[in-house]
């Protein structure tokens, strides 16, 4: 029993992380309907950017600042010069042209930085909690990862549900052409929707690089694990994102708590193929999978 | 040739097999004559060519998205690994095993793995087939952690590879796919261990391999030619294990050079007298018919025995086994074959025997039957097509050209493990069929080609330029990622439908041009 606590206490950062990364995919399936398969290539290069802006000054918050930012105009960069002149052909052409975009980000980031895993230590402790006598495996760090992870869904929904901006782009998501004859400027919110996609990405990357370490490729994984979590709860749900994030990680940590950390993919393989067997429209998608 | 099809319906099997069959000898005679490295670029190519003869189908013809090739040539590689470690006979059959029957478990196990994942992808569609077989290109390869015993874990599993008797030269002794004999850790011994075994079993394998193609009676060889057993080194004429030398021996270089001359006496080495003198082996003129497979066994036994000398006189002595093992590199410069040739030989008959199957498919009912699938679904059911029965076969047919190109990888690498199958393999798949044009197999033998040669010809740029290995390593990638999207926006055909819609453009003009 007390097994299992430490593993979901152990989890809990993890899932928050993935978490985000799912809602980053989601921002962007909810503007442009394409799944960004460089989307944790994108955060992996920001997050690179915030390693060497940490160096060079020392700050960690400073290099996340500056990894948001960057996020962001990654996220526009990718959306003008791939997704928007291709979505136009077809949808297997957009999946492949991100695919083009991860291979290319990798490789990029493996000239500038080296393909060497590199450290990124967190910015506070990382030790776990003493309570009642015992370390438990939830650190300071954990706490800083929760909140973070916490504050910034919060902001996105006070966003999406309070302010004119969130309406038009909640709008253009759902359906684009009464949007526009509503006086939306449609193209401009799924540009908005790939940066702010793109900004929580940079933060989830910065958060969960401490958790292992920074590598080129560090971040694949991941791309699984958040891609399960977005398709399970839904691909548009903005709560389904965060929730099965959450309880993704969880599931991943008990599993590797109890087995083995490199089971971890194949459980995500697993979880996905009995969701898209026997809910493939998700758990909290608006749509109905389309039956051919 | 259409008017001939359709007059003789059997005629397409025939013009299809004779496409390939032309291309084989082509390519055959190519192998023959090109230096070694270019064999190994060669049967590189071949081996990527074959996993995308599947790609071809599954995304151009099939129009579905996958990364899971890689995963399943993963599938492919390591059955192959398994089989060819584990049997000496086949299951079942009771035959003797050989290369071939691994390939033929290393198809199966692809078309049991693509009806499995194609059932599951039926049902999905766009980003959802795309995720689904991402998550199997990252998971797959970690099974072979979750088995260490069985599949090797993180190191994976270094394979016997069955070459044909007789020595082997290389041509390029730095890469690391031919030495691996050479890089026996110290501490490892059991090739050294078996080798008088080999010589008592090596009769038995002879006949074995041979079979029925052993003919003594063609009377090429009398019996007096052939060696005896009183020809062959007795156990007693090897060192035994307290003849070698022991790690203390080495603490200094000069230590080396003593430990040699203090520990082994005289009277344990061999003399020359122990070996076979020259009188001893045939001659070339024994050799004049086919029949005379006999040649192997004096080639190889010849080949060992020089092994043995050079181990036992203290030239090599750090690394007996090694030298017992590669003894072939001698005697090989007659006798036998050069590896990568035989690589490349190897992976472009099965690339061969894939291509063929592909054409037939494709030129047949089945290549339109995806095609209605890939261009509307809806339609085609109503036509009596089953769409989901469509996507099942295309994954079933690309898994089977994937597992035995993971085959003939594992066969080229002399080694499975999560390493040479990762995400990046899947995605150069993707890679080269994009780039080479996914609608047609010329597309995917261009793939191909770039696959192999844009690493070598970045490194002849970096090595002009002197870039640093970090920016040399990864440049290909990069481009390869920017060329992908370039194509996607500017000529999705790839490189095969940009020459087509250029050619058709030309024409077009030419047409216009000449009738006013």
């Amino acid at each position: 029993m007390i097994d299992f606590i430490d593993y979901l206490l152990g989890g809990i950062s993890s899932g928050a992380i993935i978490a985000l990364m799912a809602l980053a995919l989601v921002l962007v399936w909810r503007s442009t309907r394409v799944v960004n398969f460089a989307q944790l290539g994108q955060a992996m290069f920001t997050t690179y950017v915030a390693l060497t802006v940490r160096e060079l000054t020392g700050s960690w918050f400073l290099g996340l600042i500056i990894a948001m930012a960057a996020g962001l105009v990654v996220g526009v960069i990718v959306h003008f010069l791939v997704i928007r002149p291709v979505k136009r052909l077809d949808t297997s052409g957009a999946i492949i042209a991100t695919f083009g975009v991860l291979i290319a980000l990798e490789a990029l980031a493996a000239m500038v930085w080296g393909g060497d895993p590199e450290a990124f230590p967190p910015p506070i402790n990382n030790s776990g909690y003493e309570v009642f006598g015992r370390i438990w495996p939830f650190s300071p760090y954990d706490l800083l990862v929760l909140a973070s992870v916490v504050v910034l869904v919060l902001a996105l929904s006070v966003v999406f549900t309070r302010t004119n901006v969130g309406l038009a782009m909640r709008a253009s998501a759902f359906n684009p052409e009464v949007a526009r004859l509503s006086g939306v400027r449609v193209n401009r919110m799924l540009v908005l929707g790939w940066a702010i996609a793109g900004l929580v990405g940079a933060v989830a990357g910065v958060l969960v690089a401490p958790l292992s370490t920074l590598s080129p490729t560090s971040f694949d994984i991941f791309l699984v694990f958040a891609f399960t979590a977005a398709v399970i709860g839904g691909l548009d749900s903005l709560v389904g994102a965060v929730a099965f994030g959450i309880g993704t990680g969880l599931v991943i940590a008990l599993v590797s708590g109890y087995s083995d950390s490199s089971n971890a993919p194949l459980v995500a393989l697993v979880l996905l193929v009995l969701n898209l067997l026997f809910k493939p429209e998700g758990v909290f998608s608006h749509h109905k999978a389309r039956a051919v | 040739m259409e008017a001939l099809v359709q007059r003789f319906p059997g005629a397409r099997l025939g013009v299809n097999a004779v496409t390939a069959l032309v291309i084989w000898g082509l390519l055959t005679w190519v192998n023959q004559v090109i230096e070694p490295l270019m064999s190994y670029y060669l049967a590189t190519a071949a081996m990527y060519a074959t996993a995308m003869f599947g790609m071809t189908i599954l995304l151009g013809l099939s129009g579905q998205v996958s990364l899971g090739n890689g995963a399943l040539m993963a599938i492919g590689g390591y059955i192959f690994a398994l089989t060819s470690m584990n049997w000496q006979t086949v299951p079942i059959l009771g035959t003797p095993w050989n290369a071939v029957w691994s390939m033929v478990f290393a198809g199966f196990g692809g078309v049991v793995f693509g009806a499995a994942i194609g059932g599951i992808a039926a049902r999905l569609r766009g980003p959802y087939l795309a995720g689904l077989t991402l998550g199997i290109a990252v998971g797959v390869p970690a099974i072979a952690n979750r088995f260490p015993e069985l599949l090797g874990g993180e190191n994976g599993l270094m394979l016997q590879v069955p070459y044909p008797a007789g020595g082997y030269t290389s041509g390029d002794t730095s890469d690391d796919a031919v030495d691996d004999g050479g890089e026996v850790p110290l501490d490892e011994e059991p090739v050294y261990e078996e080798l008088p075994d080999d010589f008592g079993d090596f009769e038995e394998e002879f006949t074995d391999e041979f079979g029925d193609e052993l003919d003594n009676d063609s009377g090429d060889l009398s019996d007096e030619d052939l060696l005896t057993e009183d020809d062959l080194l007795s156990e007693d004429d090897f060192l035994s294990d307290d003849d070698f030398l022991t790690d203390e021996d080495f603490t200094t270089e000069d230590g080396f050079e003593a430990g040699i001359d203090e520990e082994i006496p005289e009277e344990d080495l061999l003399s020359e007298d122990d070996f076979l003198s020259d009188d001893d082996f045939l001659t070339d003129e024994d050799f004049t018919t086919e029949d005379g497979f006999e040649a192997d066994i004096e080639s190889d036994a010849g080949a060992d025995l020089d092994g043995g000398s050079e181990a036992g006189g203290g030239a090599d002595i750090t690394d007996p086994a090694a030298d017992l093992d590669l003894a072939g590199v001698d005697a090989g410069v007659d006798a036998g074959f050069v590896i990568e040739q035989w690589q490349a030989s190897m992976a472009i008959a099965v690339a061969c025997v894939v291509g063929f199957i592909a054409l037939n498919l494709v030129r047949g009912r089945q290549g339109r039957v995806w095609q209605a699938v890939r261009d509307d679904p809806i339609a085609a059911a109503v036509s009596g097509i089953s769409p989901a029965g469509s996507k099942i076969s295309a994954f079933v047919v690309s898994s089977l050209f994937a597992a035995l190109a993971g085959a003939v990888f594992a066969q080229i690498l002399t080694y499975v493990g999560p390493g040479a199958f990762t995400l990046g393999l899947s995605l150069s798949l993707l890679v080269g069929i994009v780039l080479g044009g996914r609608n047609s197999f010329i597309g995917a033998i261009i793939g191909a080609v770039i696959l192999v040669w844009l690493p070598e010809f970045v490194l002849d740029v970096s090595a002009d330029r002197g870039w640093q290995d970090q920016i040399t390593n990864n440049a290909p990638n990069f481009i390869y990622g920017l060329l992908v999207v370039l194509v996607v926006l500017a000529a999705p055909g790839g490189i095969v439908g940009g020459i087509q819609s250029l050619a058709g453009r030309l024409r077009g003009q030419a047409k216009s041009s000449s009738s006013p």
